[in-house]
């Protein structure tokens, strides 16, 4: 079994590639971690924890626990801030790497942080003007993102795409008012502001949000948009996050607002049940929504029992948004010579074997092949590592 | 801290052949991969064909993979490193990983065999709803299976011209989405037969699966009609007419058609408790061999070694079956290697002359990592996973944990309660996965924390010995916190249900002692809860500056 030479390129460092290079290290095969942004753990280090009394199963934790693995695990070499450049076949797979063109869209007083306390460094000077206006503010072991990242040439044997998804822009839904009216949050901003805060409060005024409605399939499931998909993710965090909600506060009227709901965890006819006596289903995808006094928001839907127009008050509207092919999968997909299926995700060799790709030695997991939550692209990334495996002659 | 490495190992052998129960395509599939990685592997199929052969139900419209599946099936019957069993089952499973005696029975023969690792692949049972719908079978009255069937035959497909087809599903159980693919993919298949009207009357789409929202989209336009109900529609003369009102239309919509075709339910395999029982692995939710747990997902059972595949741990199609099978034949692989295997020697240890063999370390180890040997509990490095459930519960106290032994543990509490300053002294013990990390981030985030807050890290909620929240208050605390995973999260399934045990063990003992309960409490947090953690300490700091210090000091 000799896996001593062997090195493996992992494009991304989400959920999915932490868990590939980890399986990888697990058989002493050297594993270089590339990632875009300063900080590993894609969007999914960002979740909250979604437990009432109970775990409610949505996987965030695991995260934690996998980002642990990786940089505790000296076979697998991160380069953060780092982006693909082109690639050689000669044999091996000769890659150009180049820092990144990340930039991050809102960055207070110049600095980001990154999510999790196992994000190494856990602080990232973007602006460097605005800091030396407070030098003192600059905590310790702060490293300016210029100079991180890493340009050169590295040769490997395998390489896997683990490039994620992005969340659908909920802006493309004109009528819905995000950005416009601060009560109106993607499903995203609701993950961090339950992370943050531990209660739920509109961002307009701190104020504990009463009257809460989600949309389901923002930017799924939408003809219009051509995304003819299911994103998978967005009813069960929408309705994890909204048991949280309620299980805070007993008082708060919740709404959700659907084409078909799909099912949540293992015991899901159990956890149906038990939301549609706390949560009104409404089986219509409002309209629009209009800004009111105080900040409320009016939204407008058919009632399902006469087909008539309502026009309904809510204090905070959650657009819960899906998942999205990646921004650079077009260009990753020319670098590498990988297709593309109809919906603009990568194509795996087949139905049954999605991890592999038609271009030998080039290898695919999690949200990079399609709609997929936190446990199914971890299960995702162990399929890429035993392929890629298999792929080394390992045996 | 304590150190939590294992510096002192030893090297052991194990056995590196492989069981896999069940000779379904799954089966047959981790059969493939697993002798595939060089290990030798016993498969045991209950009937007399294996997997393929059975019924080609769910995999209309995947004829191209299955006929990989056929190759597959015949590679592994000549590969001399596969072993099948037909007409066999498994009667009992004893040892532990890395050293499993498998009894199997095959006609009047019993077959030992000695294997490193079991990989559990049963199928899951369909079950017509007809009841839920008040269906009799009748001609007319068709499930889906047996439309699988007949679209499956070229002669009986022609049959079908002409009919109107209505399709029951949703609506009779809350269903999922390998029901609705089934179902598309009939619809599908029918849309290719001549003059066939198709109308399916559905609850909730289960769409949730890649390439399903496609095929509605597909379907509808080619002509099918889709109504969504939210109750049963009428159905009267079994089946002959269907009816329901439309709010929206304001009318009763009703359609009689030639046939109609009811949703199956998918069941778990009946065999699933019976192996749940010989292997003493958990059942989870609707007879699944798999606890909705996310420290299992994907492939894991609670004992090591023993992992659970496709439809064996919830309802599941081939490609998410395809996925399990590789996770485990990375899992056997890294577990089993070449058969030589360095384990730490002081995981959990036993003290022969303590052990008194009352069974109890036996009984509540999650893991099933302990086992008999000449007159005493032995615990296997391979199998333990270090929780030290055992320990806490042993009566003799005849068990310590490598890296958390009692005097280890006694010595924390005492450090962590001394230099009080006047602030309260709140000693939380901390499980390493959960409460410890959050801490951690808590801390590292700069988020607020009581001053006299001290964190003691146990690997397991199910650590925390009812002796250590004694002590803690004889030594001086002011207040106890035992803080543990989320109820559901545990990686030992039930370490914190332990712990929330003897917590009530303590408080009537406080309460006996004249100590106000309030000054221990338990929590469940994750390791994501920095701000949670922050708040749920802070608060217990209140309460405690409510009560005073600890009258005790
Ligand atoms: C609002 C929302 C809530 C969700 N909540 C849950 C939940 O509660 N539970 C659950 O199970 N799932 C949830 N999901 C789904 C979950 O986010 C995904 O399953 C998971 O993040 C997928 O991980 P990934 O590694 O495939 O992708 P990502 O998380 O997108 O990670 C990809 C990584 O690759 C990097 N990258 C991208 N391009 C490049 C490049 N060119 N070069 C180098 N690096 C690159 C990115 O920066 C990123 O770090 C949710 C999704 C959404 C939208
Ligand atoms: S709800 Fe999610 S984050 Fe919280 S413990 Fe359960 S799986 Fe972990
Ligand atoms: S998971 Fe729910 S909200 Fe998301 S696309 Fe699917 S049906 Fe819509
Ligand atoms: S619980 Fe203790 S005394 Fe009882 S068998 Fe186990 S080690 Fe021996
Ligand atoms: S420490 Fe835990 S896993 Fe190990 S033998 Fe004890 S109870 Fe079982």
């Amino acid at each position: 079994m000799s896996t001593k030479n062997k090195k493996v390129m992992v494009v991304g460092g989400g959920i999915a590639g932490l868990t590939a290079a980890w399986e990888l290290s697990r058989f002493n095969i050297n594993v270089e971690l590339i990632e875009k942004t300063p900080f590993l753990g894609g969007y999914a280090i960002r979740y909250c924890c979604k437990a009432t009394d109970e775990c409610r199963q949505c996987g965030a934790c695991t995260v934690e626990a996998m980002l642990k693995n990786v940089v505790d695990e000296p076979k697998i070499k991160v380069h953060l801030a780092t982006e693909v450049e082109k690639i050689n076949n000669n044999g091996r797979i000769s890659v150009n790497l180049k820092k990144s063109s990340y930039q991050p869209d809102l960055a207070t007083e110049g600095i980001v942080r990154g999510y999790s306390k196992n994000n190494t460094p856990l602080h990232v000077i973007v602006d460097k003007k605005k800091c030396e206006e407070n030098p003192d503010a600059i905590p310790e072991g702060a490293v300016e993102l210029d100079a991180m990242g890493f340009s050169g040439k590295l040769d490997v044997d395998a390489v896997i795409l683990a490039s994620g998804f992005q969340p659908f822009d909920a802006e493309q839904k004109g009528t819905y008012g995000y950005k416009k009216f601060p009560n109106v949050v993607t499903g995203m901003d609701l993950e961090r502001i339950i992370r943050e805060n531990v209660t739920v409060v509109r961002p307009s005024d701190g104020k504990t949000a009463q009257k809460i409605a989600f949309i389901q399939c923002v930017g799924s499931r939408d003809e219009r948009l051509g995304n003819l998909w299911c994103s998978q993710v967005c009813c069960p965090y929408a309705l994890r996050m909204a048991e949280i909600i309620k299980h805070k506060n007993a008082d708060a009227e919740i709404s959700v607002f659907y084409m078909d709901i799909q099912n949540v965890g293992k015991d899901y006819a159990g956890f149906y049940e038990k939301c549609k006596m706390d949560f009104r289903f409404v089986r219509n995808i409002p309209v629009d929504v209009f800004p009111m006094e105080n900040d409320s928001l009016s939204m407008r839907y058919m009632n399902e029992e006469d087909g008539l127009c309502i026009n309904e008050e809510f204090d905070l509207v959650v657009l819960s948004v899906g998942i999205m092919p990646g921004p650079d999968n077009s260009n990753l997909s020319d670098i590498f010579d990988v297709g593309l299926n109809e919906d603009g995700f990568f194509a795996g060799v087949d139905k049954l074997n999605s991890s592999s790709t038609l271009k030998d030695g080039v290898f695919l997991a999690g949200t990079v092949a399609g709609p997929k939550n936190i446990a199914a692209s971890m299960a995702h990334a162990g399929q890429a590592a035993s392929e890629v495996i298999k792929h080394l002659g390992v045996s | 801290m304590t150190d939590m490495k294992h510096t002192d190992m030893e090297e052991i052998n194990i056995a590196t052949d492989v069981l896999v129960l069940g000779g379904g395509l799954t089966g047959i599939k981790a059969a493939s991969e697993i002798a595939g990685s060089g290990y030798k592997v016993i498969l045991v199929e209950k009937d007399a064909e294996l997997g393929s052969q059975k019924g080609p139900e769910s995999l209309i419209g995947l004829e191209e993979e299955y006929k990989g599946l056929q190759d597959l099936e015949d590679k592994i019957k000549t590969d001399s490193n596969v072993q099948i069993l037909t007409h066999a089952s498994l009667v009992s499973a004893a040892g532990v990983t890395g050293d499993f005696t498998a009894r199997l029975s095959k006609g009047e023969e019993v077959i030992e065999h000695n294997v490193g690792a079991i990989v559990v692949a049963t199928d899951f049972a369909a079950a017509a709803l007809n009841e839920k719908y008040g269906l009799s079978p009748a001609d007319n009255v068709l499930t889906q299976s047996r439309m699988d069937e007949l679209l499956a035959s070229e002669a009986d497909k022609q049959k079908l011209a002409n009919k109107t087809i209505a399709f029951l599903v949703g609506l009779g159980q809350e269903g999922n989405p390998l029901v609705l693919e089934r179902v598309l993919r009939s619809v599908l298949a029918l849309q290719e037969i001549d003059g066939c009207d198709v109308y399916i009357y559905t609850g909730d789409l289960k769409v949730a699966s890649n390439g399903l929202e496609r095929m509605y989209k597909e379907s509808r336009e080619k002509g099918a009609v889709y109504f969504k109900l939210t109750e049963k529609p009428e159905i009267a003369d079994n089946g002959k007419t269907i009816s329901f009102f439309d709010p929206v239309a304001r009318r009763d919509i009703e359609i009689s058609p030639d046939l109609i075709v009811v949703e199956e339910e998918m069941r778990a395999d009946d065999l699933n408790e019976e192996l749940a029982e010989i292997l003493r692995i958990n059942v989870g939710p609707l007879g699944f061999l798999q606890k909705d747990n996310v420290h299992f997902f994907p492939v894991r059972s609670n004992r090591e070694g023993i992992f659970v595949a496709g439809s064996t741990r919830e309802i599941s199609g081939l490609p998410s079956a395809w996925t399990d099978v590789e996770n485990i034949a990375v899992e056997v692989r890294d577990l089993l290697g070449d058969g030589k295997k360095s384990v730490a020697k002081n995981k959990a240890v036993v003290d022969e002359d303590k052990c008194v063999i009352c069974l109890t370390c036996y009984r509540c180890c999650p893991h099933g990592a302990i086992y008999w040997g000449d007159k005493k509990a032995i615990i296997s490095p391979l199998a333990c996973q270090g929780c030290g459930i055992c320990a806490s519960e042993c009566p003799m106290d005849a068990i310590q944990i490598g890296g958390f032994r009692d005097e280890d543990m006694t010595e924390e509490v005492k450090s962590g309660v001394a230099s009080g300053n006047g602030t309260p002294r709140i000693l939380a013990f901390c499980c390493q996965n959960s409460a410890f990390e959050a801490g951690e981030m808590a801390d590292i985030f700069k988020m607020q924390l009581p001053e006299g807050l001290r964190m003691i890290k146990v690997p397991c909620a199910g650590k925390i010995d009812l002796d250590y929240i004694l002590n803690a208050f004889v030594a001086g605390a002011d207040g106890v916190m035992v803080m543990a995973c989320h109820p559901g999260n545990c990686k030992s399934d039930k370490g914190n249900t332990f712990a929330q045990w003897r917590v009530n063990d303590a408080y009537r003992m406080l309460e006996e002692a004249g100590l106000e309960k309030d000054r221990l409490c338990f929590v469940g947090t994750a390791s994501n809860m920095g701000s949670g953690f922050s708040s749920i300490v802070v608060n217990m700091e209140k309460r405690i500056n409510e009560l005073g210090l600890s009258p005790l000091k």
